[in-house]
């Protein structure tokens, strides 16, 4: 569970300007437009102890390797506890000032240009669970689904770790289930679709033999993608099991609003692979008439009987989707390689890039 | 002021031996006499539970910079020495090469992990160079960041896991640092947009180091004199450094990796082990802030702890004895630290060592501090 740090309060929306001092021992981040501030014990990392403190920071996999709690430092000092030239920013961001906040150590008041979230982030649990459903897909995904033990409440586009009982490996994934209601307890039960890759620790341990039965541990929920405003359009793309965020965001943005639409562009590879059609089908039943479902195929065999669009992700979004892009929110969510080609593309079409909520999907390994 | 008398300890150990290698004959071994004699009256001590004195900060980093510095002298004045035939007789010249190995290990090479661990520019890159007393001036990338992000998991090169001998875990970590250490270079020199023989790149200007370090000992000692002393930094803290890391988390698991507990490392707490190596056995707080300068680590007094340090090197060399000891202090880990998700991995560790005892109901385990300092 997160902690709250002691002897710090919850940041409060309207946080006076920093124009006193932090207390002794503390530093004062600022951030540059915004009336927001808050402080940080000296010495702790500047992503973790905004968090324990209610910041909704925005973040993801909190160990350096998704970028997406990157920020421009403009004044003060940190220490970075990795290279920061190992890590998802890029040579130009690092000159740019950008720095990661999960691995960053303050060491005196700074100045920061971030763009904090609009929700209340929840606490991560660990937890125990068991599998009870386990089917294979086509596409060598399988369809797990966990029971857990306690109920774990999550936002949708979320992501947790699970890990085998006993075993060191653990890797992530996105929740696909629709967020359970804020008011409620949280999800007895968890869904995710988890792709074989070839020679993975897991995957391959996972696609062995059913697994029905194995208790997994669960840490989460992480993750910040599915923040938009509700009631904007949402063209949402998904390479694979990408899929997986895209379930649970449009999920969620359905329930809390009358209308919105929604666009949903899935690529994979052959008309073999698409692996998604039941998921799929659930949702689209929940607001007929306001999802538009959009498959294409990347490796299809010519002269096939598949009578949908055919190329890569990217060539499917154009003028003809019928997408106005200059008011839509995006959600994009695959492999490394796809998730950049659709930003680049999305942008160039008139996406407002704040508008854009990327999860790069990377293999962990083997 | 005591405090910062006692770390003065270290130059003073290695001026000794200094001493002691250039008297010559028997008294080469003088240097390794007094280690050892320090050494072994500390097995006998009580642990050192205190926190240092920190009103004048500069006068440690002066301490063990002056003690580095001492640290290339000897190695260039062993190889001299050797160079010069200074070591007449067999027993001379092997007391002056323990003494080189295990002075270089538990003297020097706790001041070079200091500064490279360090925020300040120049004691950043004096620890860096100083890794050429190691003879890996590339040992660096790999601790900093994959050792301390995924401490006490098989991912990390230095980790030993339950069942692992030393010799096993000498060759494996020695083999995945070298690969990790390129995956890390070649990550960072991509990033940048550089070739890889940018001399911008890490791996390259420490190359050059090397070579520089090579050619002074070449002109020091000659070839007989540089081998040797190649032979003292490979043999001693290079391969020491390996043992350290062997026994210091040992068994212990993780299964948040990246977000480090102190539970994930043990402790040695007794005084001059704490004094020479730099409070680096003070391990939890190190891993808990790896820029905090180690006069500023706060002992862990809950945490979980081995015997007396040398104590656990010797042990280390023989496996079965070395089971003998670890064994009881990781059941205590087991019921007392893990938590519920790394109780389950240590039960699957624990089988994969066939150590299946430990996963039978617990016993009364011996009080802890029967078994350690």
């Amino acid at each position: 569970m997160l902690k709250e740090s002691e002897g710090l309060p919850r940041v409060a929306e309207d946080a006076p300007v920093a124009s006193r001092e932090a207390k002794a021992g503390y530093c004062r981040i600022s951030i540059r437009g915004s009336d927001r501030s808050f402080e940080v014990k000296k010495n702790d990392l500047l992503l973790l102890s905004a968090l324990a403190q209610g910041v909704d920071y925005p973040h993801n996999c909190r160990v350096g390797t998704c970028g997406t709690c990157k920020t421009r430092l403009l004044d003060g000092r940190i220490s970075p506890m990795v290279d920061f030239a190992l890590s998802p920013l890029s040579n130009q961001q690092l000159k740019d000032g950008y720095i990661l906040a999960c691995q960053a150590k303050v060491r005196t008041d700074l100045e920061i240009e971030v763009k904090l979230g609009q929700h209340k982030t929840l606490p991560v649990c660990n937890l125990p669970s068991r599998i009870v459903h386990w089917q294979r897909l086509p596409g060598d995904v399988i369809d797990l689904r966990l029971r857990l033990e306690q109920p774990l409440m999550f936002g949708g586009g979320q992501y947790c770790t699970i890990a085998e009982s006993g075993s060191f490996v653990r890797r992530s994934y996105s929740f696909y289930d629709s967020p359970p209601d804020p008011s409620g307890q949280g999800a007895d039960e968890v869904g995710f679709l988890v792709k074989r890759l070839p020679g993975g620790r897991f995957s391959e341990w996972l696609f062995g033999a059913d697994r029905s039965g194995v208790k997994i541990w669960i840490e989460g929920p992480f993750g910040t993608m599915g923040i938009d405003d509700f009631d904007r359009d949402a063209l949402c793309v998904a390479g694979g099991t990408g899929l997986a965020p895209i379930l649970s965001i449009v999920g969620d943005r359905i329930g809390r609003s009358q209308q919105s639409k929604f666009t949903i562009v899935f690529g994979v590879r052959t008309a073999q692979d698409v692996f998604a059609n039941r998921r799929l089908n659930e949702l689209l039943q929940q607001a007929p008439g306001r999802i538009r479902l959009v498959t294409i195929l990347s490796h299809e065999p010519a002269g096939s009987a598949w009578p949908g669009l055919r190329g890569l992700v990217t060539d499917a979004l154009d003028g003809a989707l019928g997408v106005d892009f200059t008011q839509a929110a995006a959600f994009v969510c695959g492999s490394l390689g796809m998730v950049e080609a659709v930003e680049k593309k999305l942008i160039g079409l008139g996406v407002d890039p704040g508008r854009v909520h990327a999860d790069k999907f990377i293999p962990t390994g083997y | 002021m005591l405090d910062y008398l006692k770390y003065c300890l270290s130059p003073v150990v290695l001026a000794v031996a200094a001493y002691g290698l250039w008297l010559g004959g028997n008294f080469t071994w003088l240097g390794l006499g007094v280690l050892l004699a320090i050494l072994f009256a500390d097995a006998f001590l009580e642990p050192d539970l205190t926190v240092r004195d920190s009103r004048y900060p500069w006068l440690y980093d002066v301490i063990v910079s002056i003690a580095m510095a001492l640290g290339f002298g000897v190695i260039f004045f062993y190889a001299h020495l050797v160079g010069s035939g200074h070591f007449v007789t067999t027993a001379s010249a092997i007391g002056a090469f323990t003494t080189m190995l295990l002075l270089q290990f538990v003297v020097t090479a706790p001041a070079l992990h200091e500064m490279f661990h360090r925020e300040n520019l120049f004691l950043r890159w004096y620890g860096r160079i100083g890794q050429v007393l190691i003879f890996d001036p590339w040992r660096e990338i790999t601790h900093v960041v994959t050792h301390h992000m995924r401490v006490a998991t098989p991912d990390d090169p230095d980790y030993a896991r339950r069942g692992d001998t030393v010799y096993g875990h000498v060759a494996r970590s020695l083999y995945g640092q070298v690969i990790e250490a390129y995956h890390l270079e070649r990550t960072m020199w991509t990033k940048r947009g550089r070739t890889w023989w940018d001399p911008r790149n890490g791996w390259v200007h420490r190359a050059a180091m090397l070579i520089v370090f090579t050619s002074l000992l070449l002109a020091f000692g000659g070839i007989k004199g540089a081998l040797l002393a190649i032979a003292v930094c490979l043999a001693g803290p290079r391969t020491m450094l390996e043992v350290f890391n062997y026994c210091n988390h040992y068994g212990l698991i993780s299964a948040t990796p990246g977000r480090f507990e102190k539970r994930h490392t043990w402790n040695h707490l007794t005084p001059f082990v704490r004094i020479l190596a730099l409070e680096i056995t003070n391990h939890a707080g190190h891993h808990e802030d790896s820029y905090k300068p180690f006069y500023e680590l706060v002992p862990d007094r809950t945490g979980p702890k081995q015997p007396q340090f040398l104590m656990c090197v010797l042990l280390a060399f023989v496996p079965p004895l070395w089971f003998l000891a670890i064994k009881p202090l990781l059941r205590n880990w087991d019921e007392q630290y893990a938590s519920p998700q790394e109780r389950e991995i240590a039960r699957a560790e624990n089988a994969r060592a066939g150590w299946h005892d430990l996963n039978e109901s617990p016993v009364a385990a011996p009080p802890l501090n029967a078994l350690v300092a």
